[in-house]
C-alpha cells in the first residue's frame, strides 16, 4: 500500500514536471510572415500554429488554418480570438498599436529580422528553435542551409570560370499583364546574384518598364515570377501579354525561367536554396547537374 | 419633397439606433465573450464597483480594444457626415461631398509624403514618429482646403462655381502627386498606402483620439447653431443676403469646420468615403431638408451607419479585418445610383 503511494506520487510528480516543462513553451502559434511559417513547419511546429497571416502559402497545409490577414493590417481582437500564446513575424509586421494592444492581452509577441543575410538567419532559427523546444533540429537545419549556399557559391564561381554571367530580368507579374521588373535593393536582385546571374536593371524596387526597354536590354535569360498563374500556363500569358518578349535572345534560346514569386517576401525561407540551384542551371546551361 | 417622419420621432429612432449600434459595438468582436461579462466590465469601466473575478479577459477587451474603436466610430461617422451636410448646404447640390473643396484629396497626399517620404524626414524626435502618417494628412487636407478656397475668392466674395472648379483641379492635381509617389513606393508602403485608403478603425488608441473627440465635438457643436443660416441660404445667396444673413463669413465657416473636422477623421482612421454624401440624403428623404433636424440627426445618424459598418468590417473575415471603406461604399455605390435613377424619374 505504502510502496504503490509512493510510486503513485512519483509519477504524479514525474508527470507534473514533465508537464510544467513542456508548459513553459508556448503551444498555440501564430505566424505573420511566410517565411517564419516556413521555418516553423520545418522544425516541426505545424502543429502548434493556429493562424498564418496571407503571406504564408508553404507549406500547402497551411492554407487551411484561419488567416489572420496581411501581416502589415493586423486586427487585435481577431488574433487574440485564436487564443494564441505566442504571435511571431517579421518587423513588417503591424500596425504598432495593434502590437502593443495584443502584447496587453499577456500575448507573446516575438519579432525576426527578414534581412536576407547567414547571420540573421542563424539568429532567427536558434530563437524559433528555443520557442518550439526544438534546438537540435534548429542547429542542423541552419547547418545544412549553410552547406547548400556554401556549394551554390562553389557551383557558381565553378561555371563562372568558363561562361560568363548572363544578362538576367526578373519579371513579377499577375497572369502575364503588365509585368514590374525587379531592381536594385530587392530580394529578387539578391537571388540573381546568389544564382550568379547579372542584373540588367538599374533601377531601385519594382518598376514597369516599356517595351523598348526591355527589348534594348535584350537579356539573355528571363526570370518570371507570376503571383496567379504557375508553370506552363504563366509563360503562356506572359507572352501572349507581352508578344514582343518573343524577339530577346531569351525567349528565341528557350531560356526563360519561372521562379515562385512567395520567394520574393519575407527573408531566408527553407525552400531557397533548391530555387537558387535552379535559377544557377538555368543561367550556366553547360555546368548543370554536377 | 415630403416629410415621412416627425423631427421628434426621427431623433428618438435615431437616437435609439446610436445606442444600439454602441451597444454591439461593444459587445461583438471575434473574441466571443458572454455576454453578461461584457455588461459587467463595461459597467467597471464606468466606474461601478463590480467584483473582478474572471473579467481580466473581458475588461481588457471592452475597454482596450472595443471601446476606443467605438468612440473613433461616433467620432468620425458623426463628423463626415456632419460636413457632408455643410457641403451640401454650402453648393445647395445634393451630390456634394466633403471631397470637393479638395479636403480628402489634401489628406491623401499629405499621407502619401508621410507613408513613402517618412523615412526620409530621419531627423525627427523618436516619440513624433507614430504621428507623422496623421499629422501630414491634417495638414495635408487643411492646406489645399485653403487653397481652394482662397482660388474661389474675388473682390471679397467667394465664388461657390469657381470654388468647385478650383476643388476639382487641385483634386485632380493632388492626384496625380499621389501617384507619383506611388510610382516612388516600394512594395511595402504601397500597401500602407492602399490600405489607408480604404479606412480602418482598427488599432484605436486613446492617446490618438482625444485631438479627434476634442475637434469633432467642437464641429458638432457649432454647426448645428448655423442650422438657419444654411435653410436662408437654400433660397439663393442674394435671398439670404437680404434676410440678414453673413453670407461670406457662413461659407468661411462652413468650409473652415469641415477642413478641420473631415481632416482630423481622415487624420485618425484613413479615408472613409461615401458616409458624408450618403447619410445627409438619408435623413433628407426622411425628415425633409430642413437644417434644424439635418444637422444633429445627420450626427447621429452617421455615428450609427459607420459603428454598423465596422462591425462588418471586424466580423465578416474574422480573425483577419475588412478595410472599413470596402463597406461603406459596398453600401453607398448602390444607394447613390438609386438617388441618381430617382433623379432622373
Amino acid at each position: 500500500m505504502r510502496l504503490s503511494t509512493r510510486v503513485a506520487a512519483l509519477c504524479v510528480g514525474l508527470l507534473v514536471s514533465h508537464y510544467a516543462a513542456a508548459a513553459e513553451l508556448p503551444q498555440r502559434w501564430v505566424s505573420a510572415g511566410g517565411a517564419l511559417s516556413e521555418w516553423v513547419s520545418a522544425l516541426g511546429g505545424e502543429s502548434k500554429l493556429v493562424g498564418v497571416d496571407t503571406t504564408s502559402q508553404h507549406p500547402e497545409s497551411l492554407k487551411a488554418l484561419p488567416s489572420i490577414g496581411y501581416q502589415r493590417q493586423l486586427s487585435a481582437e481577431g488574433i487574440l480570438s485564436l487564443r494564441p500564446q505566442i504571435l511571431i513575424g517579421t518587423e513588417e509586421m503591424g500596425p504598432p498599436p495593434v502590437l502593443s494592444q495584443i502584447r496587453n492581452a499577456g500575448v507573446q509577441v516575438e519579432l525576426f529580422s527578414a534581412q536576407p543575410d547567414l547571420p540573421t538567419l542563424q539568429g532567427n532559427l536558434q530563437h524559433l528553435g528555443k520557442l518550439l523546444g526544438a534546438e537540435e533540429q534548429a542547429v542542423q537545419a541552419y547547418r545544412r542551409y549553410q552547406e547548400q549556399l556554401e556549394q551554390q557559391k562553389i557551383r557558381v564561381t565553378k561555371a563562372q570560370l568558363t561562361q560568363p554571367s548572363p544578362g538576367v530580368l526578373l519579371l513579377l507579374g499577375h497572369a502575364g499583364g503588365k509585368p514590374l521588373i525587379a531592381g536594385k535593393d530587392t530580394a529578387a536582385d539578391w537571388l540573381l546574384r546568389q544564382a550568379g546571374g547579372h542584373n540588367l536593371a538599374t533601377h531601385t524596387g519594382f518598376k514597369p518598364f516599356s517595351v523598348e526597354s526591355l527589348i534594348s536590354l535584350d537579356p539573355e535569360v528571363l526570370v518570371f515570377a507570376d503571383r496567379a498563374l504557375t508553370g506552363e500556363a504563366a509563360r503562356a500569358a506572359l507572352f501572349k501579354e507581352n508578344p514582343m518578349l518573343s524577339s530577346t535572345h531569351a525567349a528565341k534560346d528557350g531560356r526563360v525561367i519561372e521562379l515562385d514569386p512567395t520567394l520574393l517576401v519575407g527573408g531566408l525561407g527553407p525552400r531557397l536554396p533548391d530555387s537558387l540551384k535552379k535559377l544557377s542551371d538555368g543561367f550556366f546551361p553547360g555546368s548543370a547537374g554536377k | 419633397m415630403t416629410i415621412l417622419v416627425k423631427p421628434r420621432a426621427l431623433f428618438i429612432g435615431l437616437s435609439l439606433l446610436c445606442a444600439l449600434a454602441i451597444w454591439l459595438s461593444l459587445a461583438l468582436g471575434p473574441v466571443s465573450l458572454p455576454l453578461l461579462d461584457t455588461l459587467h466590465a463595461a459597467l467597471r469601466l464606468a466606474g461601478l464597483p463590480i467584483a473582478p473575478d474572471g473579467l481580466e479577459q473581458a475588461e481588457l477587451i471592452v475597454g482596450q480594444i472595443r471601446l476606443p474603436r467605438t468612440l473613433l466610430g461616433l467620432a468620425v461617422g458623426g463628423v463626415l457626415a456632419l460636413s457632408g451636410v455643410a457641403m451640401q448646404g454650402l453648393f445647395r447640390n445634393p451630390l456634394a461631398d466633403p471631397g470637393l473643396v479638395g479636403v480628402s484629396s489634401g489628406a491623401a497626399l499629405g499621407a502619401a509624403i508621410a507613408i513613402v517620404g517618412g523615412s526620409a524626414f530621419g531627423g525627427l524626435p523618436e516619440s513624433f514618429g507614430p504621428y507623422l502618417l496623421s499629422v501630414c494628412a491634417f495638414l495635408g487636407g487643411l492646406g489645399v482646403t485653403a487653397l481652394v478656397y482662397r482660388l474661389g475668392r474675388r473682390n471679397g466674395q467667394t465664388n461657390v462655381a469657381t470654388m468647385l472648379l478650383a476643388g476639382i483641379a487641385l483634386t485632380a492635381l493632388a492626384g496625380s502627386a499621389v501617384g507619383l509617389f506611388t510610382y516612388l513606393a516600394d512594395d511595402a508602403t504601397l500597401r500602407t498606402l492602399t490600405f489607408w485608403n480604404l479606412g480602418s478603425l482598427n488599432g484605436a488608441s486613446y492617446a490618438r483620439l482625444w485631438p479627434l473627440l476634442l475637434v469633432s465635438a467642437g464641429v458638432a457643436l457649432w454647426l448645428p447653431r448655423r442650422a438657419k443660416a444654411l435653410n436662408a441660404l437654400l433660397l439663393g445667396e442674394s435671398e439670404a443676403g437680404h434676410l440678414g444673413i453673413d453670407v461670406e463669413g457662413l461659407k468661411r465657416e462652413l468650409v473652415f469646420c469641415t477642413a478641420l473636422g473631415v481632416g482630423a477623421a481622415v487624420a485618425a482612421a484613413g479615408m472613409i468615403g461615401f458616409v458624408g454624401l450618403v447619410v445627409p440624403h438619408l435623413v433628407r428623404l426622411l425628415a425633409g431638408p430642413d437644417h434644424r433636424v439635418l444637422l444633429p440627426a445627420s450626427v447621429l445618424a452617421g455615428a450609427s451607419l459607420l459603428l454598423f459598418a465596422d462591425l462588418v468590417a471586424r466580423l465578416a473575415l474574422a480573425p483577419a479585418e475588412l478595410p472599413i471603406g470596402i463597406v461603406t461604399a459596398f453600401i453607398g455605390a448602390p444607394f447613390f445610383l438609386f438617388l441618381l435613377l430617382r433623379r432622373r424619374a
